[in-house]
């Protein structure tokens, strides 16, 4: 009987051996031409869309903005330069827009201020023209001359002879740019150097018409105006 | 049949009930808000009694010893100055006050309340208002907001950015905030109602004020407006344009201060010479006249929807409390001139109208004063309250609320849609809200309107 078994065991060995392919040469793989990435190594590119809104900078910030701008003074000594002594009545005392400037004021137990308000807006507006009007005066009519570039705090590029025009502003406002906002003017919306140098002509020829009085120059308007626009723009005070 | 079938029926049926339950108060709501009256042309002021007030001796007032009251008497109190104060029997020589009752009103005040006594037919008063805390500021977060702080900060917007909201966009100042306990919080709300916080009105005044030694108004303006156009460009091109709009509007309303030439109006001095008939040199509140001048003129010149601001003075834990009596006199009379001089000042786009007829006052504070005098011989915190509202939408000479006799602590006022309970501070600001039209749901998660309180 376990003979039997054997024999049958050995016929079928030999029957389907062939069949079932044992005898088969080794499959051989050739390289062929590199197919697509296949979908895991596809570049994916990194989301940089803002992922919420902008927000308004501590007034610890920019009045330290202020502070550097201005010539790298203590706070009482960019006052002591807004006032002035020349009775322009541009500034007041720091003390009087503490919570205009959203401050918190612990002696009357008013809170930091996070939103802008009309009142905020119009204290920028208030000590930006103090700033820009004085470091003007400081950077080109001191007396006897103006200092040199490296000594000046906002202004330093050399005033145009005449009024400037599209060609003559558009560097030196990039110079303002970039100091108040931190980057060149041609990287910013398209319309931001043309709209300025509107604001320029508009304030210069608003000066220069008869009658009107001013310690500025057309000229020194002009510019004092982009500068009151920039230290108050938007990109000063959000980040 | 189907008792299955029975059983999914009955539960949809129990659904319905308590959904309905549960929106009955914004129904209510809803319902007040479609038959209030039109609401333009109102004016708002809204005061914080700063420190929390001793409500024994206006508003709840205490003549008898009983449980823990210990009435304020001639031993605590400096009555010499305090005009409504008549002697009655206390204990041997000391001598407690006669409570009064008005002559129109006929509600009954402790003798802090000054000269509002003779106006009690136009004030409304809320007693027993629960406060549920003891905290300075989380009272006084819970008065104006009706939410306690969450993390210190209030988590809601305050009263007066609520009104300014609804009420106050298109006003050059939606909402003066002098030392008021204004916050502004929520993605809803427009940015010109964020609240001009300031210490003092002289601040406006000296925020507006410009040398005309370098530049002209004209420069300044096209200055502005260059900015709103920017903030307009920025917006557009941003991915979350809110704050950049708010600038852009924050912007047009400098523009409408500037023009309209407030500055010297608003200085202290201009004020005073404006309204000689507040008591300037008053000892605790002559400061807050100013507040209330400014009041008046800004609402005359249509340029204001709300005022708010805080008369301190009233946290009286010591030998202090001797002049409690007197601080609340000196408030309630300079409220009595401002609504004097309301009555007398013509609405400034409503013909024939006083402006008292369209101006809407609300006096809160932290919380009250134990009834209990401490050792100090003053009175410390107490979870209760009681709150003034002077207001034609509300219903003159009447007293809404109750506190214990013996220990001063809110009780049941009615059955609201949650039960009976005392009244709170959330239901009392949803029910002034109620008062012109405005769904409370919109700006608080608590409070139920009080119909009682309001005119039908």
């Amino acid at each position: 009987m376990r003979s039997l078994v054997r024999a049958r065991s050995l016929v079928l060995g030999l029957v389907l051996g062939p069949v079932l392919g044992c005898d088969r040469p080794p499959e051989v793989v050739k390289p062929g031409a590199p197919s697509t990435l296949s979908p895991s190594h596809g570049v994916v590119l990194e989301d940089t869309t803002p992922k919420q809104d902008v927000r308004l900078l501590p007034a610890e910030a920019y009045m330290r903005s202020y502070l550097q701008l201005f010539g790298g003074l203590a706070p009482v000594d960019v006052q002591a330069r807004a006032r002035g002594a020349d009775g322009a009545q541009l500034f007041d005392t720091w003390d009087d827009y503490l919570s205009a400037l959203g401050f918190p004021d612990y002696r009357n137990d008013l809170p930091r201020g996070t939103q802008t308000n009309a009142i905020m807006v119009a204290t920028f507006e208030r000590l930006g023209v103090a700033l820009c009007d004085r470091a003007l005066e400081h950077d080109w009519k001191a007396k006897p001359a103006p200092p040199p570039l490296k000594e000046r705090v906002v202004f330093a590029f050399d005033e145009p002879a005449a009024p400037a025009d599209a060609k003559a502003f558009a560097p030196r406002f990039d110079v303002l740019h970039r100091t108040f906002l931190g980057y060149p003017a041609e990287l910013a919306p398209p319309d931001r150097v043309k709209n300025f140098f509107e604001l320029y002509q508009g304030v210069a020829k608003r000066h220069a018409a008869p009658g009107v009085k001013s310690r500025f120059s057309p000229d020194e308007a002009g510019w004092a105006a982009v500068c009151y626009g920039l230290v108050r723009h938007p990109e000063f005070q959000f980040y | 049949m189907d008792t299955r079938d029975t059983s999914r029926r009955t539960f949809l049926k129990a659904l319905s009930g308590a959904a309905v339950a549960a929106a009955t108060p914004l129904r209510a709501l809803t319902a007040m808000a479609a038959t209030a009256a039109p609401n333009d042309g109102e004016f708002f002021v809204f005061i914080h009694a700063a420190g929390g007030w001793d409500v024994t001796l206006w508003a709840d007032p205490r003549n008898e010893k009983k449980g823990l009251v210990a009435p304020a008497s001639t031993e605590n109190t400096d009555t010499s100055q305090v005009r409504h104060w008549k002697d009655a029997p206390l204990d041997g020589a000391t001598r407690t006050f006669e409570p009064i009752r008005a002559p129109r009103g006929g509600q009954v005040f402790g003798p802090g309340i000054g000269d509002l006594l003779d106006m009690a037919d136009r004030l409304t008063v809320v007693n027993g208002l629960s406060m549920n805390t003891v905290s300075h500021p989380d009272g006084t977060a819970f008065s104006a907001t009706g939410r306690h702080l969450v993390g210190g900060r209030a988590p809601a917007s305050s009263i007066d950015t609520m009104v300014a909201n609804e009420l106050g966009r298109e006003q050059t100042f939606p909402a003066v905030s002098v030392q008021y306990p204004s916050s502004y919080v929520g993605d809803d709300l427009d940015r010109r109602c964020v609240p001009l916080v300031v210490g003092s009105i002289g601040t406006i005044s000296r925020t507006l004020s410009r040398s005309g030694i370098y530049d002209s108004e004209d420069d300044r303006e096209a200055v502005t407006a260059l900015l709103g156009k920017e903030a307009r460009s920025l917006a557009a091109r941003s991915e979350y344009p809110d704050v950049m709009q708010g600038m852009a509007l924050q912007y047009d309303s400098l523009r409408r201060m500037l023009g309209s030439r407030l500055q010297e109006v608003f200085s202290a001095d201009g004020l005073k010479k404006a309204h000689p008939e507040f008591k300037y040199a008053a000892r605790f509140h002559g400061a807050s006249c100013v507040n209330a001048a400014f009041a008046v003129e800004a609402m005359k010149r249509n340029v204001v929807r709300c005022v708010s601001f805080a008369c301190g003075g009233f946290d009286t834990h010591a030998s202090n409390y001797r002049f409690q009596a007197q601080t609340q006199q000196e408030m309630f009379d300079m409220i009595a001139a401002l609504l004097r001089t309301l009555d007398a000042t013509p609405h400034p786009t409503r013909a024939s109208a006083k402006l008292s007829d369209h101006t809407h006052i609300l006096v809160v504070s932290d919380f009250c004063r134990t009834p209990q005098v401490n050792i100090g011989g003053g009175r410390d915190h107490y979870p209760n309250n009681s709150a003034l509202v002077v207001s034609p939408r509300f219903r003159g000479g009447q007293v809404f609320g109750k506190s214990d006799p013996e220990q001063l602590l809110p009780l049941k006022a009615k059955r609201f849609s949650d039960g009976e309970r005392a009244i709170a501070p959330p239901d009392l600001l949803a029910t002034f809200l109620a008062g012109f039209g405005v769904n409370a749901r919109k700006y608080m998660r608590d409070g139920e309107p009080v119909p009682e309180l309001l005119k039908s």
